[in-house]
């Protein structure tokens, strides 16, 4: 250390403290960071500072052949890579006018489904331990580790899946798979109760969420919030209902929202949509063998691959939010323009400089795993 | 090839002098080796990817902690850093200050193959290819992403290598300095520097050599400044709570 580069300086007299919160701390999701104002351990004034993850995801896609970017586009998402590759594929065979088979279908929303139960149990394991209890963590993340096994038994990777492509899926549910989905569908069912006794019913949890945070419906459609966060101010808006991809208009599940729109309302959202998404898995084990028929649309040379030229522009539904794909093509072998409309870059900048602004210090993590940001898609 | 020749050279420790003469010395430094290798702080710091990996490895599942390994949240009392996936430009930035400010002996671990040779991302603009290049890298751990599985692999090899006492890249920062603030110039600028004093630190650990010093160093102190206090630009202007 070089003792005169820290040599006192004149500053104004104040109270205030600026601190950097983040990237390099413990409370932060993900390479993100924060930069606070702090009055004692009130925040008077927040800005978020983004971009420790951008890779310019855009510019490469533009760079890659239409089939290699099925191996980066998951990329974009760490916690929830399916719905990626899942908008990504549908929106190339909107532009190729493709018909996806029904069973690729209904295969692709089990990943899609199985990838949000995922999500959820990380999620809440999370936003519980900013609040000082590890357990709900470590039990969360021991959960998904039963999905992601399930996740390697059906694509062949744990965390990256790449199971999709334009005009179907990779490969068919391997023999007893449906099997095996039952049985860890019924052991998560059967925890939900210890998670609500550890988690939602414990004072700790209900004291420290509360009130933390709070989002108005109008405040939340004006912010552009969408997903669980929007679901937790009373409004019921779910793509899978309202516009209806895949096969979702044929599955029967409920849109669980809650009214006060706070760090534990967002929450319980989560955890009641986890008991839609074992439904929801319920109702494709008993309907997938039904369903017979390729899994795949044939596809012209993936190599020399030339997408008719046109825009399109597809939405679903991930765990974080809405999830939207603007893809243009010039006719050419690879992408002209991609946009990606992530859920997360609305709730970790604007939503979350303007929920962290007059709350305590201690509740900045609580409220960041409450919006369920995912810095790497913020970032992209 | 002659016999004598060792390929990867091997790094003189500063120890190893005393060795043969001392025995006490000898056990000591073997006893001090043991330890270390078996009591080891992560830096909790998440650059990438490979970070969603962590969790499992280290909770119940896998269970990083029976080997004696646990994350830390500190830079000054971390023992590793591991580089969990690509590193942007903004990022490499911090993993630096880092770096500098954790205490030596410390050890660096490049997870995900974005560490090794810039990976998936290798034509993007916005990170930085090889982890090589700016600070000396103690193991890889290859993979997109490496399951727990291999990162408890690569953690029990790096604690074999401290035990035998081949864990020494943080001697090579020191011994060569002048390269890795010449790639660093590089990336981020002539005038990049940071508030560690990186060359007295090499002086004190008895690190210091021909190739600590050079052009880059020199090209450093001619640009070093005191740091300004910390410009954050959020002043008066920043957004006020909406009333609502």
């Amino acid at each position: 250390m070089r003792a005169e580069n820290y040599e006192a300086r004149n500053h104004p007299p104040s109270n205030e403290f600026e601190i950097n919160f983040g990237p390099n701390h413990p409370g932060i999701e993900g390479n993100y960071a924060l930069k606070v104002k702090v009055h004692g351990d009130e925040i008077v004034a927040a800005r978020a500072d983004g971009g420790y993850l951008h890779r310019g995801f855009e510019k490469l896609m533009e760079q890659r052949l239409w089939i290699q970017n099925i191996a980066l586009v998951p990329r974009i998402c760490v916690p929830d890579p399916a719905p990626m590759e899942v908008a990504y594929s549908m929106a190339v065979e909107q532009l190729c006018g493709l018909d996806v088979p029904v069973r690729a279908q209904w295969l692709r929303v089990l990943q899609l489904e199985l990838s949000r139960v995922a999500a959820h149990l990380f999620t809440f394991g999370g936003h519980a331990a900013t609040t000082g209890m590890y357990t709900p963590m470590f039990w969360g993340v021991a959960d998904r580790d039963l999905l992601l096994d399930l996740f390697e038994e059906l694509t062949g990777g744990r965390v990256y899946s790449i199971y999709n492509i334009p005009g179907g899926v990779r490969r068919d549910v391997p023999d007893g798979f449906l099997e095996r989905l039952s049985t860890t569908l019924d052991y998560i069912d059967s925890r939900l109760p210890d998670y609500d006794n550890l988690l939602f019913t414990n004072q700790v949890f209900v004291t420290r969420a509360k009130g933390t945070g709070p989002i108005t419906q109008a405040q939340a459609l004006d912010w552009g919030v969408t997903g669980p966060n929007l679901r937790a101010t009373g409004l019921a808006f779910d793509v899978r209902r309202d516009d209806p991809y895949l096969v979702y208009d044929e599955l029967d599940f409920d849109i669980p929202t809650e009214q006060p729109g706070d760090a534990w309302a967002r929450t319980l959202v989560r955890r009641n949509e986890l008991l839609q998404s074992i439904r929801i898995l319920r109702q494709i084990i008993d309907r997938l063998p039904g369903v017979a028929g390729p899994i795949r649309a044939p596809i012209p040379n993936p190599l020399a691959w030339r997408v008719p030229a046109g825009e399109a522009y597809v939405r679903i539904e991930s765990s974080k939010g809405e999830l939207g794909w603007y893809v243009v093509s010039d006719g050419s072998e690879k992408p002209h323009r991609v946009h990606v409309r992530g859920p997360s870059s609305m709730h970790a900048v604007q939503v979350l400089e303007h929920l962290v602004t007059g709350c305590r210090i201690e509740d900045v993590a609580q409220i960041m795993f409450s919006l369920d940001a995912c810095p790497p898609e913020v970032d992209r | 090839m002659t016999d004598d020749t060792q390929f990867p050279v091997k790094i003189e420790q500063p120890g190893q002098v005393a060795q043969g003469g001392n025995v006490f010395s000898r056990v000591f430094d073997e006893l001090t080796a043991f330890c270390r290798s078996r009591s080891l702080f992560i830096l909790h710091y998440c650059t990438g990817c490979g970070a969603i990996e962590l969790p499992p490895a280290m909770t119940s599942r896998f269970d990083m902690e029976r080997l004696g390994i646990s994350p830390m949240v500190s830079p000054r009392q971390a023992d590793i850093l591991l580089i969990t996936g690509y590193v942007s430009v903004k990022t490499l930035k911090r993993v630096m200050l880092t770096y500098e400010q954790m205490g030596s002996p410390k050890y660096v671990i490049g997870i995900c193959s974005c560490t090794v040779n810039g990976g998936m991302y290798w034509q993007s603009y916005a990170t930085a290819k090889k982890l090589n290049d700016y600070m000396p890298v103690d193991l890889y751990i290859a993979g997109c992403m490496p399951r727990p599985e291999a990162v408890i692999t690569g953690l029990r090899q790096l604690m074999d290598n401290i035990a035998k006492g081949e864990a020494n890249g943080w001697q090579d920062y020191y011994r060569r300095y002048d390269y890795y603030l010449g790639n660093q110039q590089r990336l981020f600028g002539e005038t990049w520097q940071t508030p560690t004093d990186v060359i007295a630190e090499a002086k004190h650990y008895d690190l210091f050599g021909p190739e600590t010093l050079g052009k880059h160093t020199e090209l450093l102190l001619q640009h070093q400044k005191p740091l300004e206090a910390l410009e954050m630009r959020l002043g008066l202007d920043a957004p006020e709570k909406v009333k609502s």
